[in-house]
């Protein structure tokens, strides 16, 4: 299972809370800096989303996530800085290349809101099973032919990839070449996945019938294993985000219309 | 012409979902592997349009990559949902033309497929991106259209238009080249007009 998923039970605050208050908390930080306008309230949620990283003993397994999204940052600030259509102001000069102000802050805004996302995504999925929450939203009424969708892939695809290397180990021993110019490469593709993916969709035929067997078309209502309960830390967090929300709104429409 | 969209959502549709989840999981991991400048990570989406029609396709588009980014914490492909939701749709209905019965007609799929992809994804790419997508030849494109005053939607569509539909065109060929292979019991399973005789 944890090939797939990020999540680590770590017992902390944070794994203990709801799915649901995490979502908004990731709702909120992304919001707020785009409703606010301002570059300046970036820094303040990324801040935040990385205390609440540390805090919750999660940091480490968050580095990954964000590095790799360090080079398209720095393509971003290549291209942005060097020809932003509104550049006119130069910044400064690395050899013949000129980098404007205009863009650089532009291209600013775009990375600091990727790190935001990311940063304040990565405090939810690191801390959140994602059995969890479909478990929470199928007892919301979210469709349990759907909720089961996403934890059989939560199944499949670790099984997949047992196979995958299993399936290159057998090609390559028969000699197929997997290394060379592009055209080799790409001729190497179909052997490699056509036989995972051909005992995929047969397998599917049996497990639709086990399916059917257990009573997967029923529509009674469904019992649960673990019932969750909303605590009153949950609830406190939930208004004090939903507040922010509101404030920052009222804020921005207040200053736009003075 | 009117059960284009129709679709049967029995056991056998919904499990064919995860595995064509996996299947563009798998693509996208050989792809890495093999280091082919293309994504080729919506095969199963392709699989599971032309086998169930637009709406499992669209399904198959849509999960994938919500799930993607609820596993990886790449939120960023959680935008991208939208995308794969119109690639799962376009090579729905194309399939279901019939436009993925021989291999010269699978072409239409292909660009149908690939021209949704550049359609929804140029907006979302000016959008977050201010333009880039990622890919090295795309990007070194849209930096060679800024250098020259174009403007960023312009230069954006043709980035993701060197990207994609060569990326699609690719996809689709193998999508039908394992239909091809499939036996046929199993594609009575979503065969939407087949009906059930029942001897009682």
């Amino acid at each position: 299972m944890s090939a797939l998923s990020l999540y680590v039970d770590k017992g902390s605050f944070l794994n203990k809370l709801h799915p649901y208050t995490k979502l908004l908390y990731v709702f909120a930080a992304i919001l707020i800096p785009l409703i606010g306008g301002r570059l300046l309230i970036f820094p303040l949620t990324i801040l935040f989303s990385l205390i609440l990283l540390l805090t919750g003993r999660v940091f480490r397994r968050a580095l990954p996530l964000v590095a790799f999204s360090f080079t398209l940052i720095i393509v971003i600030f290549l291209i942005q800085g060097l020809f932003y259509h509104k550049n006119e102001n130069p910044l400064f000069n690395i050899r013949i290349l000129t980098f404007y102000r205009e863009g650089v802050i532009y291209a600013a805004g775009i990375a600091l809101n990727i790190l935001n996302m990311l940063l304040s995504f990565a405090v939810f999925v690191l801390t959140t099973a994602p059995q969890d929450l479909v478990e929470e939203m199928e007892k919301n009424g979210f469709s349990p032919k759907f909720g089961y969708v996403i934890n059989s892939v939560f199944q499949i695809v670790p099984q997949m990839m047992k196979t995958r290397d299993t399936i290159v180990d057998a090609q390559r021993s028969r000699g197929m070449e997997t290394e060379g110019s592009l055209f080799t490469r790409i001729r190497a593709f179909l052997p490699l996945i056509s036989p995972v993916v051909m005992s995929a969709l047969i397998n599917t035929r049996e497990r639709a019938i086990a399916l059917e067997v257990r009573g997967f078309g029923r529509r009674n209502k469904r019992s649960y294993i673990t019932d969750r309960k909303k605590s009153s830390a949950d609830i406190v967090i939930s208004i004090i985000l939903a507040a922010l929300i509101l404030a920052v709104s009222v804020w921005r429409i207040l200053s736009c219309l003075s | 012409m009117s059960n284009i969209f129709k679709t049967k959502l029995n056991a056998a549709t919904i499990v064919l979902i995860p595995a064509c989840i996996g299947i563009n999981y798998l693509g996208k991991l050989f792809a890495q592997f093999l280091k082919l400048p293309l994504w080729l990570d919506c095969i199963g989406t392709c699989i599971g349009a032309a086998l169930g029609g637009p709406v499992i396709g669209g399904i198959c588009g849509a999960v994938n990559n919500i799930i993607y980014g609820l596993t990886t914490g790449d939120n960023i492909s959680l935008v991208y949902a939208l995308t794969s939701l119109g690639i799962g749709i376009a090579v729905g209905i194309t399939a279901r033309l019939g436009f993925m019965e021989t291999f010269p007609k699978s072409f239409v799929c292909a660009l149908a497929g690939g021209l949704a992809a550049v359609i929804i994804s140029t907006p979302l790419n000016v959008m977050f991106w201010g333009g880039t997508t990622g890919n090295v030849w795309g990007d070194a494109l849209f930096a060679v259209t800024q250098a020259n005053g174009m403007p960023v939607v312009v230069g954006s569509f043709l980035d993701e238009l060197v990207v994609d539909v060569p990326d699609k065109i690719l996809t689709v060929i193998i999508a039908f080249l394992i239909l091809k292979g499939l036996p046929a019991k199993l594609k009575a399973l979503y065969d939407v007009n087949a009906e059930i005789e029942r001897l009682d």
